[in-house]
């Protein structure tokens, strides 16, 4: 048997990249972020039953099984015409709302206070989680754990497993809750609301206290005047697991505002020969390139673009919070790429307060959760607010409910211009005459970081991370400087 | 010694799925073993902290893919043998070994003793649920190979 030291830069294969092309004076000429991809999901799913994709889908992702299963769910609704009765949705919600705020506070204390817990001069090998538990100490660690453990006990409770939930049927979900469930859930809810306060007092004490976080945050380089994209309410407030979508220009004015039936009038993709990703753009605007304005049909998706796209939240606390945000960050819309650290933790707020009201409602324990159904299938999209944003499933039957076709667009793609656009315009701003030190480097890495992009699921291999990998090349295409962080 | 063999790995992903596969094997051929518990997981980072909590000793299997390696071949590894940091890109990579070591540091009971049982993939980038025929071939050899390392 062999024996190796594994080593991500020289060893490993599969990993992002972020190029970064120099000029003669050594400023940057040009910057590109590629990520590898899987292939051939909707090829696989041909020819199978749609009941089959709720069950499908969540494995094309470790780590956002549960919104995969909540969009599948929801195609098929579409896709066989059933509404779910009130107890069936109720549950959803509450589902995606525990992973909501399990995934948001784990992003936030794994890759956001990283930077700015742990600070921004730090060493890489010290910017992590063990890192920020030596500064705020392990109680602080154990409250993470704990507040992310009960969110998955509940999202167990109602689908079966946590990793690969198996309730979501066309017309509803399998199992109705007892009040016992409802003990435990409220429990959950109780404790994410009174954890999520105390991460944004976190956010609030260690970065809005620091002058010189509030200028990174509010600086010209982290910043993109794009459009906006998500999920809200009738009354326009955010919302994960139902609604409208809609669509705010760059001063914030309402673009569009659409069913998600009708998404492909308003949501086109672009291929780029160096990349496997495909870019997402708004079709009515058009490719215009990475570049942003309002001539340019780039737009944003997950915490920024939520926020942004509302008029507000659907629960008090989180309510309070987002006012704040928009007070101290100088109105709305805010372009700043970084405060989606900031917003992330207030959809956590929300995310939990929601899960706290619908563990409460009446209807939440009636055994009535499923509508049969009855029509033949055609077509069936079901859209739904991922962390990382806005999710499609589209999928298309023969009579017998067989697939035919198979198109999803994953919250990240919606991504992917902007976040090109932001490695671009940092590496730009930050690396002059071919000065490049370890700490501009991270600073260029936080330019994309804070989407938390989902560069595909090979991290199911081990080591079980990512490496990425940041080339420099001088004008003639030289490598000069290869780092992972 | 409570002992867990953990499988990883995706079983709809070409070979990514190997290391549940080589399990599900060594469930077969080890049936009068009570002290050991079999689990197998499409997850990664955080969710292996609350798999493997409270085991004494952890047999973990789980697909790799090195720039000079031949598909099927197996690695012995242990934590200490990997060389990656625990700063993040994004959420997907808390990787087992930051795992083990914010288990250990928030005071859970994490396995004493760790092996890592690494089999070389060919193609774990497309989907299918059948592992490309020199992997495929591999597994008892590897099953073999980790029931004799017990």
């Amino acid at each position: 048997m062999k024996r190796i030291t594994i080593d991500p830069i020289t060893r490993l294969e599969g990993h992002g990249k972020i190029e970064i092309f120099l000029d003669d004076e050594g400023n940057v000429k040009n910057a590109y972020l590629q990520v590898p991809e899987l292939r051939g999901f909707e090829k696989f799913c041909e020819g199978r039953a749609a009941e089959e994709m709720p069950r499908l889908t969540p494995k094309i992702c470790g780590v956002c099984p549960t919104t995969h299963h909540m969009a599948s769910s929801k195609a098929l609704d579409d896709l066989y015409e059933v509404d779910p009765p009130l107890p069936a949705r109720i549950i959803r919600e509450l589902m995606n709302s525990a992973f909501m705020m399990e995934d948001h506070t784990l992003h936030f204390f794994f890759l956001g206070a990283p930077e700015f817990v742990v600070g921004l001069d730090a060493p890489a090998a010290q910017r992590n989680i063990l890192g920020v538990i030596e500064k705020v100490g392990v109680e602080i660690g154990k409250k993470v754990i704990d507040a992310r453990k009960r969110c998955r006990q509940v999202i167990t409770l109602i689908g079966g497993r946590v990793i690969h939930p198996v309730c979501g049927l066309p017309g509803g979900v399998s199992k109705a809750l007892t009040e016992d469930d409802r003990t435990q859930i409220i429990d959950a809810a109780r404790n994410a609301v009174e954890f999520t306060q105390f991460a944004l007092k976190l956010f609030d004490d260690v970065v809005l206290a620091n002058q010189e976080y509030v200028d990174v945050i509010l600086g010209d380089v982290y910043k993109h005047r794009t459009y906006y994209m998500g999920l809200v309410d009738s009354n326009n407030k955010v919302n994960f697991y139902d609604g409208m979508i809609r669509v705010v220009d760059p001063d914030g004015v309402e673009f569009a505002k659409f069913k998600p039936r009708d998404y492909l009038d308003h949501v086109a993709e672009h291929v780029e020969p160096w990349t496997y990703a495909r870019c997402t753009y708004l079709k009515k605007i058009g490719w215009k390139g990475f570049v942003d304005g309002k001539d340019s049909g780039v737009f944003r998706v997950a915490p920024l673009a939520r926020l942004n796209v509302s008029d507000g939240m659907a629960t008090p606390l989180a309510q309070e919070h987002y006012e704040r945000y928009f007070d101290v960050l100088g109105g709305k819309p805010v372009h700043n790429t970084l405060a989606t650290h900031w917003a992330r933790l207030i959809e956590a707020l929300y995310a939990s307060e929601r899960m706290l009201e619908l563990a409460q409602h009446s209807e939440l324990t009636n055994p009535d959760v499923r509508t049969i159904p009855t029509r033949t299938p055609v077509k069936g999209i079901g859209v739904v607010e991922a962390p990382r944003g806005t999710l499609y499933h589209h999928y298309e039957t023969d009579e017998r409910g067989v697939l035919t076709a198979v198109n999803l667009i994953v919250a990240t793609q919606n991504n992917i211009a902007a976040m090109n656009m932001s490695v671009q315009k940092a590496a730009r701003m930050l690396i002059k005459n071919g000065e490049i030190s370890d700490k501009l480097l991270n600073m260029v890495e936080m330019a994309f970081r804070a989407y938390d992009p989902c560069l595909a699921c090979t991290t199911h291999s081990l080591p079980g991370q990512m490496p990425l990998i940041i080339t420099i090349h001088n004008p003639e295409g030289e490598i000069v400087k290869t780092l992972t962080q | 010694m409570k002992t867990l063999i953990f499988g990883l790995g995706n079983t709809i992903l070409t070979d990514d799925g190997v290391g549940i596969k080589v399990v599900r094997e060594l469930k077969k051929m080890m049936e009068e073993h009570p002290e050991i518990e079999f689990k197998e997981g499409s997850v990664g980072g955080l969710s292996i902290l609350d798999e493997i909590e409270g085991f004494d000793r952890l047999v973990l299997v789980d697909s790799i893919k090195t720039a000079d390696g031949k598909p099927g071949e197996v690695y012995r590894l242990s934590p200490e043998d990997f060389n990656t940091p625990a700063h993040l890109i994004n959420a997907h990579g808390v990787d087992f070994v930051t795992a083990v070591k914010l288990g250990r540091k928030l005071g859970y009971k994490m396995p004493e003793i760790i092996d890592i049982y690494a089999v070389q993939v060919k193609d774990n980038v497309t989907f299918s649920k059948e592992c490309t025929s020199d992997v495929q071939a591999s597994i008892p050899g590897i099953a073999d190979v980790i029931m004799e390392g017990l």
